[in-house]
């Protein structure tokens, strides 16, 4: 029976990058094929933050970190190195990884607000490295020469459509993987620790251990959004790796609803069109964006798709709402 | 068997355990009593691995197991569950009892295969026809009544197949029919699953029906133990925590 | 930068530069401390008001000309500002989810960022060296020390004798280290935690305002200022411990002194060693220096 819900899931993974792949049919402008590579990318990093704040009850401030640092060890790798684009995405997920490990092991111990703030910190010093390392990284002009796009197994990125495919091909592959996750035993362990972190102590759980492991799995894949970002833009940027990154993908993760799987997509995708948007009528995009983000957060507090769904089962099931609500999160 | 060993704890030059030992016979049901502060919880933070002991050894089958980080306790066999129920409020009461499982047999970290395990269901259907939370299987464990929390809490720590059971105030909060229904649940899968019980009450009437010993803290020391009736005479117990009025009673 | 050590003005140099980044450091880091020390928040856009306290001090020096009434009126003006933000935004997010505060705080940042650059422009302003303080520099062993530099650490360690009698000298003080061990306590004791609240909150909003005041001489002002300091200001205080005065002001020497050494030569590893120190202090005493039990 389990067997067959993975393969259920995965057909419908199949199912949703065949209509991806279909969009462009109807929407045959650049600009929104466009909209869903950076979407693809954005969705992949606010999901995988996600893993923490939403299911480990772990608030990263520094997610950015992983962003950045995927974003620059691929261009780079592809650039200085030039490897080929599977081998740059192995490597590139590696240094995530050892990097979350190291990061993960000093932060997990500590207690909410000083973990936020510690993540952050480390974000920080990376930005920090990015702008001072100017041989290497380009300091604040950011990488110049674009990152060359060889092909590989038949997959030529420099052709749009090619590139397109490959983005909405990630971004299923990425989402099915983190969606399989939360529904595995491990993804169980995070919703006890998020709970009750002392009692799944004395159940004979390594909490700490589980907490690093889920860094470095949302390392990686916050590590895929910036090779995403890094293929698209065919450069890397020290505003990948600045703090705002984090601030923006916890508002996409608010914004969509934390308890929802699919909010944080919903959440960067949102994030991205308001941004366009306000950004074509007006420079001050922080100010409108700071006025947003307080209404939201005085205001609207259970995400976007959190209040639907709170209403769709309040008013579709007959099942009070207090249950159901509190019975997401346990759920998804 | 668990054997505690002059036990030692103090808190900023405040004794909270002086000189503590103590032997639980392997089966045995025992009842830990003392007024307020007289470090009962302590003694079971401490066997836990809660806290660590400032000197002393605790025993568990002859190995020592004092100081020790509170999961490789549990590995050990000792589980416990606490005053105030501590359960995991957004899942149901059947995935929370399916995680207790997967961490007793150290499935809790897989990735590859998704929740439930088919071989933890039936360890978890056992547990929970033990405990009599069969019907409340899908109820979100936030939502239980106050009482089928603590039944819960305890349920979690049976997952784990203890040698040792710590429970704390297992009838804490309860009405007085409630406590004598946990208490029966709880006298009822002591006869079942054959392991060392050792339970904190207050009540009196409560101790003196299912203990089969009786182990008398105060202040931070031993200050009686035995059976039932020997407590209950114990002329120390009388006067610094039975009082002269229960004697009186109960005589 | 060894070379730095074999020469004596050099040193003085460093050391006096050290000395003011410090005592910068030390007033946003106090403020920042001692509202997480008595309302549990961590004030995420307290840089903000130290990029706040520089701007109106620019603007007050430009009118009127005194640098005294710009430093009076910065530090006053932002504490007024922090506590009209504690009771309006921050109160309502108080018990929330830590998410919640910090996106209070981080929409505030983004609106002050672009609110400066509205007002007073997107490019690096400077003020230059108020007239009073426009005298030839001390110098020792050959290191030069501006008469400024001297104002500047004067009035730091002022206020920092101030706040620490006032913690632990004054019923005022009594009541915060109250407030800062168990909250609902003090309520319960009939002590309007509002007051606290916003009290405190100003008190430290006044110190990051009266921080960025202090810096216009020496610093340029720019939007997105304060962020740099905030971070630092939280690696102060977790090396000195989160609510000690004390520690936020020997954690921000440090640091200052760090930076200040490291700049010449090494600014990668600057940050690096900064890092490395805040480390394996959360390793071997997660408290920080002079912090309590977390």
């Amino acid at each position: 029976m389990r067997k067959s819900s993975i393969r259920r899931d995965a057909l419908i993974a199949v199912g949703l990058l065949v209509l991806l792949a279909a969009l462009p049919i109807v929407f045959p402008s650049k600009s929104f094929s466009d909209f869903v590579m950076r979407a693809s990318a954005y969705a992949i990093f606010a999901t995988s933050l996600n893993l923490l704040v939403g299911y480990a009850g772990m608030v990263s401030f520094g997610h950015g970190l992983f962003f950045g640092l995927g974003a620059y060890s691929f261009a780079l790798l592809m650039q200085k190195l030039g490897t080929s684009i599977p081998v740059a995405f192995a490597l590139t997920v590696l240094i995530n990884a050892l990097v979350a490990a190291v990061i993960g092991a000093i932060c997990v111990r500590l207690k909410e607000i000083y973990f936020s703030f510690l993540t952050l910190a480390f974000q920080m010093l990376l930005y920090s490295l990015i702008i001072a390392w100017t041989a290497i990284t380009g300091g604040d002009q950011g990488l110049t020469g674009g990152v060359p796009r060889p092909p590989f197994l038949g997959v030529r990125l420099d052709e749009p459509h090619h590139l397109y495919l490959f983005c909405c091909t990630v971004l299923v592959v990425s989402l099915f993987l983190m969606w399989h996750l939360v529904r595995s035993p491990f993804g169980y362990t995070l919703r006890m620790i998020r709970d009750n972190p002392r009692r799944a102590g004395f159940l004979g759980i390594q909490v700490w251990r589980i907490r690093v492991l889920a860094f470095i799995v949302a390392g990686v894949f916050g590590g895929v959004g910036g090779m995403l970002i890094s293929l698209f833009v065919s450069s890397a940027y020290p505003d990948f790796a600045y703090w705002t990154v984090s601030g923006e993908a916890v508002f996409m993760i608010m914004l969509g609803g934390i308890n929802v799987f699919f909010g944080p997509l919903v959440g960067a995708a949102l994030l991205l069109m308001l941004n366009d948007l306000v950004t074509k009528v007006t420079e001050h995009y922080s100010l409108v964006l700071g006025v947003i983000i307080l209404i939201f957060a005085l205001g609207l507090r259970k995400g976007l798709l959190g209040f639907v769904m709170q209403a769709w089962t309040r008013y579709g099931s007959g099942v009070p709402a207090t249950v159901k609500s509190a019975g997401t999160s346990g759920r998804n | 068997m668990l054997k505690i060993e002059n036990l030692q704890k103090s808190f900023g030059g405040v004794s909270a355990i002086s000189d503590v030992s103590m032997y639980f016979a392997p089966g045995s049901l025992t009842a830990v009593i003392g007024p307020n502060g007289a470090g009962k919880t302590s003694l079971f933070n401490l066997i836990s691995g809660a806290m660590r002991p400032d000197t002393g050894r605790i025993l568990l089958d002859g190995e020592n197991i004092a100081g020790l980080p509170a999961p490789t306790i549990v590995r050990r066999g000792v589980g416990r569950a606490f005053q105030i129920a501590s359960i995991f409020s957004s899942l149901t009461v059947r995935e929370a009892i399916l995680g207790a499982v997967n961490a007793h047999r150290r499935w809790y970290a897989r990735l590859g295969r998704r929740f439930p395990l088919a071989e933890a269901q039936a360890q978890a259907d056992e547990v929970m026809e033990l405990v009599g939370l069969t019907t409340t299987a899908d109820t979100l464990s936030g939502n239980l009544s106050h009482g089928d929390q603590k039944v819960l809490d305890i349920a979690l720590a049976l997952a784990l197949e203890p040698r040792v059971l710590l429970l704390d105030e297992p009838t804490a909060g309860m009405g007085a029919e409630e406590r004598w229904q946990m208490m029966e649940t709880v006298h009822q899968l002591w006869e079942r699953k054959h392991m060392t019980l050792v339970f904190i009450e207050h009540d009196m009437d409560i101790v003196f029906k299912f203990a089969q010993t009786i182990r008398v803290l105060s202040y931070g020391r031993v200050l009686a133990e035995g059976l039932p009736e020997e407590v209950r005479r114990h002329p120390k117990v009388i006067e610094a925590y039975l009082g002269a009025k229960y004697d009186a009673e109960h005589a | 930068m060894l070379a730095c050590f074999a020469s004596a003005s050099c040193l003085v140099t460093q050391t006096t530069g050290g000395l003011i980044s410090g005592m910068l450091l030390f007033l946003v880091a106090a403020g920042l401390s001692l509202i997480f020390g008595t309302l549990k928040v961590v004030n995420f856009m307290h840089g903000s008001l130290y990029m706040l306290g520089a701007y109106f001090a620019f603007t007050i020096y430009n009118v009127t000309g005194s640098y005294a009434l710009a430093v009076l009126g910065a530090a006053l003006g932002v504490g007024l500002f922090g506590l009209l933000f504690e009771r309006l935004f921050m109160s309502r997010v108080y018990g929330t989810d830590v998410l919640m505060q910090l996106l209070v705080c981080y929409s505030f940042i983004l609106i002050l960022d672009d609110a400066v650059k509205i007002i007073w422009g997107a490019e690096f302003r400077s003020m230059g060296m108020p007239a009073a303080f426009q005298r030839p520099p001390i110098i020792i062993a050959g290191g030069v020390l501006p008469v400024f530099y001297l104002f500047l650490i004067g009035i730091t360690i002022l206020v920092a004798l101030a706040l620490g009698l006032v913690i632990t000298r004054t019923r005022i003080g009594k009541i915060v280290r109250a407030a800062a061990v168990n909250p609902t306590m003090t309520s319960a004791l009939g002590i309007n935690t509002t007051l606290v609240y916003g009290g405190v909150f100003a008190l430290g909003s006044l110190l990051a305002g009266l921080a960025g005041a202090l810096a216009v001489p020496v610093r340029s002002l720019v939007s997105g200022m304060g962020f740099s300091i905030l971070i630092e200001s939280f690696i102060v205080t977790v090396i000195g411990g989160m609510g000690s005065v004390a520690g936020a002001l020997v954690g921000a020497l440090l640091i200052g002194l760090v930076r200040s050494f490291g700049s010449i030569g090494f600014p990668l590893f600057t940050e690096g060693l900064m890092f490395l120190f805040m480390t394996l202090i959360l390793i071997t005493k997660p408290s920080g220096l002079f912090g309590k039990e977390l």
